[in-house]
């Protein structure tokens, strides 16, 4: 199971430089791992820092003023909080591939599909070959790309949302990257289009043995496709569980979460949403951060501090503290 | 490229020509007006206060001015498509040779200026708007906002006292004719046109690269790893260029009407100062022409200026 390991994220904390003197912590304690071949979804609420820990692992905190203050992201041995400008250029794209969080903004508006793909395939941007022309070819086929010849003249504004993305996926699966990020790749997108990405996504996994981090704050979206679920609130990782076990979770967030499914309520009835709203970022209570949302919160919960992340059974993870007096220590 | 009319762009294109021709007709329609309304009458006044009513008859009958004013515009515009402006009241010259004559001075230093500012804009918009540090932009806009907000008779007098009067860098005023003469004289007002039109075009520069900054698609482009030159041109530049090129194509028409001002103060025989005189001395044919000359011009430009954005970055609307 240990050398399975493709990479591990350990109690990463991320700031973000406010003014000179400012900083803001927006992740706090993130620890993942994911193995290879692993399909993950990563999940929580607008600002509960998924974002930036999808940039954390392609190496783009920086140009958005944050910076990782302490932890490691261990990527096959490398460890990419301390990876230099020349490490990144063998790891981005060759490695770690990525899929923006915007269909329609992801491709870049002034640049022919073709020439964006020739990027992919071959970062020196040369003028493409033949050879890169038939590899553009066949990861347009790839991702089931119709006319794909047609496609590479075109430009991203003949395309629609769902091919734009389509494309997106081509290029992050250029060079046949072990990891690929996907920040919320269905985005304004509609509901048929967002199932056949997620379908393409799972294909390409079974098909190319790549693990893929899937972000999304669409439980019930991706609980269908991932193999393990870990779930983030204010900053930090909160569970970790099968999907398989979405409904035995240790966390009241994860329940909370799951419970407040449109699918699940009765036409007319009342839809089940949780209270209140997430710490803003800079004002995070001591002890835990779910606490004054939370159904089962006692004193205990306000003061331990900091939320620690604990392994619960084999493939099980929990921040909460209480979670076996209610959960009845699950097996 | 080859033009074909059945493609989408081709129509666009051809679409966009065709409205320039009729802007261009209107551009006349309200040339040709302004100066009938305006009031005065030609004939009397080239003849003086004691002229005899025969002889203006006479000379309104020669002038084409004793038909109405239908049939007049009839007449310009049918002599206007053989290419014939008209003649000068005053100096009896035709008035295409004037404009022959005066504009290329003018054109000189105008396209001097936009070249200029075209070189100094981009490098300023693009640091300052890729750097996004709010101390720079503050004090940038700052600076702009002053120049712009400063008439620029105001800047071309400060500019005359400061170089000309006080140290001999530019002579007060004549001109010479025949590069690299003529520069001597023009080096200033190119100087002052490109102060004016940076501050201008690296704003609107300025503000589409801090746009370009926050895409997403700039995230993909920097994760791809693609080569400094690259990213520069087709992740910073080419998405950011189109407002500023429409920008400046508009600004070339606008910078015919501020010559009138920048050619009177530095008396340069260029066409801005032959409208003035025109206008002082009810030569309407000069007038009449060169306005038309000014607005076909704006038009068209405008025309090219909008079709090189879209050609550069197809989100442009054409």
């Amino acid at each position: 199971m240990k050398d399975n390991v493709l990479a591990t994220i350990q109690d990463l904390r991320i700031d973000v430089r406010v003014t000179r003197r400012i900083r803001l912590r927006i992740v706090d304690t993130a620890s993942l791992t994911i193995q290879k071949g692993q399909l993950l979804g990563l999940i929580g609420e607008s600002g509960s820092g998924k974002t930036m820990l999808c940039r954390a692992l392609v190496g783009t905190l920086n140009r958005r003023g944050a910076y990782i203050e302490s932890g490691s992201i261990d990527f096959e041995g490398i460890d990419l909080v301390k990876a230099k400008k020349k490490d990144w250029r063998n790891i981005r794209g060759h490695k770690i591939g990525y899929i923006p969080q915007s269909a329609l903004a992801g491709p870049n508006p002034v640049m022919r599909i073709g020439a964006q793909l020739a990027e992919a395939i071959n970062q020196s941007g040369k003028k493409p070959s033949d050879e890169v022309r038939r590899r553009a070819l066949e990861l347009l086929e790839l991702v089931q790309i119709r006319r794909p010849e047609v496609v590479l003249k075109q430009y991203p504004y003949e395309l629609s949302g769902g091919m734009k993305q389509r494309v997106m996926i081509a290029c992050a699966i250029a060079q046949n990257p072990k990891l690929i990020v996907a920040d919320e790749p269905t985005t304004g997108l509609d509901v048929t289009v967002q199932a056949e990405i997620m379908e393409l996504l799972r294909s390409i996994r079974k098909e190319f043995d790549t693990s893929i981090i899937l972000v999304s704050h669409d439980l019930q979206l991706i609980n269908s496709v991932c193999d393990d679920i870990v779930v983030m609130h204010a900053g930090a990782t909160i569970e970790k569980v099968p999907s398989s076990k979405v409904t035995a979770a240790l966390h009241p967030y994860t329940h909370a979460l799951y419970d407040s499914r449109i699918d699940l309520v009765e036409p007319r009835g009342k839809l089940r949403t949780i209270k209140g709203q997430p710490p803003s970022v800079g004002k995070w209570p001591t002890g835990c951060r779910f606490a004054d949302r939370c159904d089962f919160v006692k004193d205990v919960c306000r003061t331990t501090d900091p939320t620690p992340f604990a392994q619960v059974n084999e493939n099980q993870w929990s921040a909460c503290i209480r979670h076996k007096e209610i959960y009845g220590g699950a097996k | 490229m080859k033009l074909k009319l059945n493609t989408p762009l081709g129509r666009k294109i051809f679409g966009r020509t065709i409205r320039a021709f009729s802007i261009s007709f209107w551009v006349m329609v309200i040339a040709f007006a302004l100066m009938r309304v305006t009031p005065g009458d030609p004939a009397s006044a080239r003849l003086g206060a004691g002229a005899e009513e025969e002889a203006i008859e006479a000379l309104r009958e020669q002038l084409g001015l004793n038909v109405n004013p239908f049939q007049q515009f009839i007449n310009y515009i049918r002599d206007l498509s053989q290419g014939d402006l008209g003649t000068s009241l005053v100096s009896g010259l035709p008035v295409g040779e004037i404009i022959s004559k005066t504009f290329p001075l003018t054109l000189t230093y105008i396209a001097f200026s936009f070249f200029f500012a075209f070189l100094i804009s981009i490098p300023i918009g693009v640091l300052i708007g890729w750097s996004n540090k709010a101390s720079w932009v503050y004090s940038f806009r700052t600076f702009t906002s002053v120049v712009i907000a400063t008439p620029n008779f105001f800047i071309a007098m400060v500019a005359i006292l400061f170089f000309s009067v006080q140290r001999d860098w530019a002579p007060v005023f004549g001109y010479e004719p025949g590069f690299p003469g003529n520069m001597k004289y023009l080096w200033l007002p190119i100087a002052i046109n490109t102060l004016i039109l940076v501050s201008i075009i690296s704003r609107v520069l300025l503000a589409s690269v801090i746009d370009t900054r926050s895409e997403e698609f700039v995230e993909t482009g920097i994760i791809r790893g693609v080569s400094r030159i690259r990213f520069f041109w087709f992740y910073i530049l080419k998405p950011s260029l189109a407002p500023t090129i429409v920008l400046m194509s508009y600004m070339a028409g606008t910078m015919l009407g501020a010559t009138v001002i920048l050619e009177t103060i530095f008396s340069l025989p260029g066409i801005g100062r032959e409208l003035v005189g025109a206008v002082l001395a009810s030569d309407y044919p000069v007038v009449q022409g060169i306005l038309i000359f000014f607005g076909v011009i704006t038009v068209f430009l405008s025309f090219f200026g909008d079709l090189f954005a879209y050609l550069l970055d197809r989100r442009v609307k054409l």
